[in-house]
């Protein structure tokens, strides 16, 4: 049953084409323009709040929450369903500041989806995006988790996610950033328990920005796997930043994966992979690179009848797909 | 028959060598024309300077296509003229389909050929056997609809049947088109010159043409049996 609630009139239809190309008509719904909800839709088996009420309405939530959030979303999934989460955060404004606290609980042996867009309706809001977020997997439950940025030239982002992986579940974490904002300082958390295992995917384009980024995957629980991918693009003087840890302290594996691209001279990606094993049965391993464009691939492809502009932008689109 | 490419007294630098010293060659359209020539003789880079890889530096000579002088034009204006090169080795284009490729240079949606199509969901050239890659080439070439191709040791490293296979594509799908598309085939070997039997056979050596010849068969005769010095002596240029 549909219960629909908070329902306003939408604006800015333009910046929900993407993700409601991802959503099915029946599609539960988080959308948040500025500081106002937009708009909330809930099915049967999912709760959906602004995380100020469901700080009152649920004292569980607290210890999640850890303090009282100004705005954000709480999102909890009890029931199997047949569609995908989609929330959605836009700044609609000149010089918002957002400071969200998400908390989204998927409860024991749910497989669920989410598509998350975080973005700015305009390229030069000179907006501001603080998000704490908690995930918390519970046991047996799996979530394939898409998460979009697309920002301004102008804007500040900063979102902290911890990502909770309790026994037996599993999640598949896809981070894309094609639109970069000025100043993006990232970091992402994964703490594995018992058999749990996690998938991160970050793919970044950094045009003309300076990017932080700070992953960690705590490999907690025995027999737990952690594979961090990144792919990363430094473009019209765009610099990277890259620190990523996986720490083991039980029997487990992990393996993490680093690849930076240079389109230009004066990008630079710094990539810091620290493996930390604390335990004589665990197994960790890493491969890093960064590399310029192949001059040799560049011409390939211009004989093929492709602009330098077009070979460039096909070889990075290439990349980040590998 | 008017020429389709005339090269002119082309010398080329690459890494500040000198490469190409003086080549001239012109090509009537609808010929088969064929470059022999032992390893670093020059023949690849003849190839490259042909499509204007920019590695290259032509620093005398030119090269006219179609009546218009290209020595300064880029690769993608020149493919646009109706150019291309299928090359000796390909590089590897991670995370690009050789689908989505073809899809970018042609405008046609099918494939012309049968073979190949276990290729098409595989990254552009990524783990590729030789023959794959010459598959691969051959896909790419016939989606640009050229006017002139050349063939880079389109032959090396395959079998006599695959040699024979790709020579049969290539008769079908480019000499059986009305205009008949015209070829330069490069090759060290000479394998393929036996089923697709050249107009006119040049050797490179050293930088430089040495000679040309009407009969290939003449031309594989003497470098079997003398290797290829000999050819500067006893073939009339």
């Amino acid at each position: 049953m549909k219960n629909v609630k908070n329902v306003y009139p939408v604006r800015g239809q333009r910046v929900l084409t993407e993700i409601k190309r991802k959503q099915t008509s029946n599609g539960a719904n988080y959308w948040q323009f500025d500081h106002k909800v937009k708009k909330i839709l809930e099915v049967k088996g999912i709760t959906i709040l602004p995380s100020p009420q469901a700080w009152e309405r649920f004292i569980w939530t607290r210890k999640w929450f850890g303090k009282k959030p100004k705005e954000g979303y709480f999102i909890w999934v009890k029931e199997q369903t047949d569609f995908p989460l989609t929330t959605c955060v836009t700044i609609a404004s000149p010089k918002i500041s957002q400071n969200l606290t998400n908390l989204l609980v998927i409860e024991k042996n749910i497989k669920t989806e989410a598509n998350v867009l975080c973005n700015a309706a305009k390229g030069n809001l000179c907006g501001s995006h603080r998000a704490q977020g908690k995930l918390i997997l519970k046991e047996g439950s799996f979530l394939k988790y898409n998460h979009f940025h697309k920002w301004g030239e102008k804007d500040l982002v900063e979102p902290n996610y911890e990502f909770i992986l309790e026994k037996d579940s599993k999640l598949i974490y896809n981070y894309q950033n094609l639109l970069p904002p000025k100043n993006l300082r990232l970091i992402t958390a994964f703490h594995n328990k018992e058999n749990s295992s996690v998938q991160a995917n970050f793919v970044i384009n950094s045009l003309n920005s300076k990017t932080e980024l700070k992953e960690s995957i705590f490999l907690e629980g025995k027999n737990s796997q952690g594979i961090l991918k990144l792919r990363l693009v430094g473009k019209k003087e765009g610099q990277i930043e890259a620190k990523s840890t996986i720490l083991a302290t039980s029997p487990s594996r992990g393996h993490l994966d680093c690849q930076g691209l240079l389109v230009d001279r004066k990008s630079k990606i710094s990539l810091i992979p620290e493996l930390i094993c604390q335990n004589k049965l665990a197994q960790i391993t890493h491969e890093a690179s960064i590399g310029r464009i192949s001059e040799e691939e560049l011409n390939y492809l211009r004989m093929r009848g492709l602009s330098e502009e077009e070979a460039i932008n096909l070889i990075v689109s290439g990349f980040l797909k590998s | 028959m008017k020429n389709l490419l005339k090269i002119e007294n082309l010398s080329v630098k690459g890494n500040g060598k000198e490469i190409l010293k003086g080549v001239s060659l012109k090509i009537e359209s609808g010929e088969i024309q064929a470059l022999l020539g032992p390893n670093a003789s020059g023949k690849t880079v003849l190839s490259q300077v042909i499509l204007g890889n920019p590695k290259y530096e032509v620093v005398r000579g030119k090269i006219i296509f179609r009546g218009k002088k290209i020595t300064q034009l880029s690769p993608e204006k020149r493919v646009k003229m109706g150019l291309a090169l299928a090359w000796q080795s390909s590089p590897a284009i991670k995370g690009v389909k050789l689908s989505q490729l073809l899809k970018r240079i042609s405008s046609e949606k099918d494939l012309k050929i049968k073979e190949g199509r276990e290729l098409l969901e595989r990254e552009v050239n990524v783990d590729f056997s030789g023959g794959e890659k010459k598959i691969s080439e051959l896909l790419q070439i016939l989606a640009l609809n050229p006017k002139l191709v050349i063939f880079d040791e389109i032959d090396s490293g395959l079998d006599i049947k695959k040699i024979e296979k790709v020579a049969r594509i290539i008769k079908k799908e480019l000499l059986g088109k009305n205009p008949k598309v015209t070829i330069l085939l490069i090759t060290h070997s000479g394998a393929i010159l036996n089923f697709l039997k050249p107009d006119i056979t040049n050797v490179m050596v050293g930088g430089k043409i040495i000679c040309k010849e009407k009969d290939y068969r003449k031309v594989l005769r003497v470098i079997k049996k003398y290797g290829y010095e000999k050819c500067k002596k006893c073939l009339p240029r």
